[in-house]
């Protein structure tokens, strides 16, 4: 019985994504690049995987730039106010690892795992909408898949 | 008389509205909005501050992060600094080549700030056509300078590659369909009652209060500023380039400017394509020391940088002067004072497109 | 509303409406041609000039890595943002991304980097550190004192009564050893890049 649950859930998990995303201080870059994922051309809902801004009724939180200071504590707040199951997935270079911004003097603190858990992420500065969608199709199916015996 | 605040409304920093972090305090007295207040500094990354004693291979790629959505521009006007300071002159293909890929960076810019200001008021369906539209943009950036965003294609003396002839037919072609479709949606917002409901006569700037608070780009020249740097560019002027101005000052007209000024594009790349001669588009020429003030048309308005470089051309000093913040500026001391609802809030502040990224930096 | 049901009817039956309702197809998820990806070897032999690491404007993004017998460059992604500039600066078009490479072939661009030394009189203690570690100078004057003078001119700088001298800028490979040893910070090398079209003077 319990299997048979999990696999529903399983299913459902796979191709129903609600996806947030927060700008830790990127250039603008990566956020127009996941915007245009939405367009028509790439139609990220076409995969089941709709855009919120909510935190709250998001799975997927897509954390964008380097992480400046300011974000520190907000970046944990945001974390913990998505709902189990959650998973973070970082886009673009700047939550890897600061790209040119990581430098000697400037105010960035990067990579974002220092702060939360990084399940996947998504190198390119920017990615193309193709590799974000590439990267999120690929992950859709696993990420989620039997997450209550894993977290145990 | 004492005004009597009921509520302060926050907005944001993470809202669905702004894709970029920025926190609106808004005093309310009902529905009625009685002052408002902008906090800032949610993505400060000191971008000038690591510039200093680089060169310019690698502030470049600094100065096109400043912001990514006008990436192009700030490439084009750091460079040009740079070539100010040095007395390097572009080849005269190159000159054009610049311009062309300026102006679709202007229009991918403006398309996204229409797309946002739809969103906004919840008219998804021209937020969408927009956006698709934009796409097409994005793909003749793509081809002619091998990159979609962060583009990287000027460099002192030129540009990086050349347009190829079936690029340029691509790009003739495309130039084509977004005239046809931009025109539909252009009435399509300009005849909109839904539309109209949301957006004329609120977020008031007049003229007076646009000078006052510096207002720079499209949003003074909705107030009926004529003010475009693109008037005393020398490339620019070849193309007999006239600033769009409207009267209004409400968010319709700030939305209506950057739809005309879509159509201004289209006609400026069609003349630089049909002006540009063939030859060289690296013209070389080394970067010497200096300082020099330098202005250009950035999409949102006024982009300004200072720069000091010393003799080796590595850039000591930096400062950059980005046109958001007059507009922001403008539009919470001005736009939003009065305004009849907290939902105008969101909408005004996005009609005056201000990018929190070039702001900070 | 009759009217309109009847224009939406009329719509839907309209053999293109069809078509793209039944057919349309989002865009492959496959990048263009054009789009300069990261940078892939071609194959061909790296010498191991590291003029790829030196124009590189990323921290980390590029280090030429020795691969049993032979160097090769490794792009770092996550660091790599695609600016395709060591693919330019690449004298033996080891990398190549989108169509860069294809670009230069046909208009003949190049982009040339000079190394300039430039010291700080005022700060500089005359150690001679810097004239020690250089690795051009060890290949020129194998007999370089440790106190940075020597009786050789072929090298770059030398400690010549007690001063610093830069005689041959033109050698330096932009390695940078010498502004990492340098106790003050003084020294330093500044890299002066050029990009030129047409035959090279």
């Amino acid at each position: 019985m319990t299997g048979m649950l999990q696999k529903m859930k399983n299913a459902v998990r796979s191709r129903s994504i609600h996806v947030t995303y927060v700008d830790t201080g990127s250039c603008n870059g990566c956020d127009i690049e996941v915007l245009a994922c939405l367009s028509p051309r790439y139609d990220l809902e076409q995969y089941g995987i709709y855009v919120h801004n909510n935190p709250r009724e998001a799975d997927v939180l897509l954390v964008l730039g380097c992480c400046t200071p300011q974000w520190e504590d907000k970046l944990k707040g945001l974390w913990e106010k998505i709902p189990e199951p959650k998973v973070a997935i970082a886009i673009g270079n700047c939550p890897l690892s600061g790209c040119v911004f990581n430098r000697e003097g400037s105010y960035v603190n990067p990579p974002a795992s220092k702060h939360i858990p990084i399940a996947a992420s998504v190198p390119g500065c920017p990615p193309r909408p193709t590799e974000i969608i590439r990267a999120i199709l690929s992950l859709a199916p696993t990420v989620f898949k039997d997450y209550e015996e894993k977290r145990e | 008389m004492k005004k009597t605040v009921d509520v302060a409304i926050p907005i944001g920093p993470v809202h669905p509205c702004w894709k970029e972090p920025v926190r609106i305090k808004c005093e309310t007295k009902g529905e009625q909005v009685l002052s408002v207040e902008v906090e800032l500094g949610y993505m400060k990354k000191g971008i000038e501050r690591i510039m200093r004693g680089r060169p310019w291979q690698e502030v470049m790629f600094l100065a096109e992060r400043v912001c990514g959505i006008c990436s192009v521009v700030h490439n084009m006007v750091f460079i040009e600094t740079m070539e100010a300071i040095s007395e390097i002159e572009p080849t005269e293909r190159a000159a054009f080549l610049r311009v062309i890929v300026n102006e679709l960076d202007r229009m991918q810019s403006h398309l996204i700030a229409n797309f946002s200001y739809c969103y906004t008021i919840e008219h998804e369906t021209l937020a969408m056509y927009l956006l698709n539209e934009r796409e097409h943009v994005m793909d003749m950036i793509e081809r002619i300078t091998g990159n979609r965003v962060n583009t990287a294609y000027m460099i002192p003396g030129g540009v990086r590659y050349d347009l190829r002839p079936e690029d340029a037919e691509s790009l003739r072609e495309t130039l084509a369909l977004l005239e046809k479709n931009l025109d539909r949606y252009m009435r399509i917002f300009e005849n909109g009652p839904m539309i109209a409901l949301r957006s004329r006569d609120i977020g008031i700037l007049t003229k007076e209060d646009a000078l006052m608070a510096h207002a720079v780009g499209p949003t003074a020249r909705a107030s009926g500023i004529a003010t475009d740097l693109r008037t005393t560019h020398p490339t620019y002027r070849k193309l007999d380039f006239e600033p769009v101005v409207r009267t209004e000052g409400d968010n319709y007209a700030r939305i209506m400017v950057r739809f005309e000024e879509l159509f201004r594009s289209i006609g400026l790349i069609r003349r630089a394509l049909a002006m540009m001669p063939e030859g060289p588009v690296r013209g070389g020429g080394i970067c010497k020391g200096g300082e020099i003030r330098y202005s250009g048309e950035a999409p949102r308005g006024e982009l300004t940088y200072f720069v000091k470089a010393d003799r080796y051309g590595r850039v000591e000093d930096i400062a950059i002067q980005t046109p958001s913040i007059m507009n922001i500026d403008a539009c919470t001391h001005h736009m939003l004072k009065g305004v009849l609802s907290v939902a105008d809030v969101t909408a005004t502040f996005i009609s005056s497109d201000p990018c929190i990224a070039c702001n900070e930096r | 509303m009759g009217l309109s049901i009847i224009w939406y009817l009329k719509e839907f039956c309209r053999g293109t409406w069809i078509k793209t309702f039944l057919f349309a197809k989002t865009a492959p998820l496959v990048d263009p041609p054009y789009f300069r990806g990261y940078p892939t070897l071609t194959g061909k032999e790296c010498t191991h000039c590291l003029s790829c690491m030196m124009i590189c404007p990323t921290p980390g993004a590029i280090e030429v890595l020795c691969e049993g017998e032979t160097w090769a460059p490794k792009i770092f992604e996550g660091h790599c943002i695609r600016c395709g500039l060591c693919i330019e600066a690449c004298p033996e078009d080891v990398l190549d991304a989108g169509r860069v490479l294809e670009t230069q072939a046909r208009d003949g661009t190049s982009l040339s980097v000079r190394y300039q030394v430039a010291v700080n009189p005022d700060t500089c203690v005359r150690c001679g550190n810097c004239v020690v570690a250089c690795p051009v100078n060890k290949e020129a004057d194998p007999q370089l004192s440790a106190t940075g003078t020597s009786a050789n001119d072929e090298v770059i700088m030398r400690i010549h009564r007690g001063n610093l001298w830069v005689f041959h800028d033109e050698k330096c490979t932009g390695c940078k050893t010498c502004e990492g040893v340098c106790p003050t910070g003084s020294i330093r090398i500044a890299r002066v890049a050029e990009g030129r079209q047409g035959a090279e003077e």
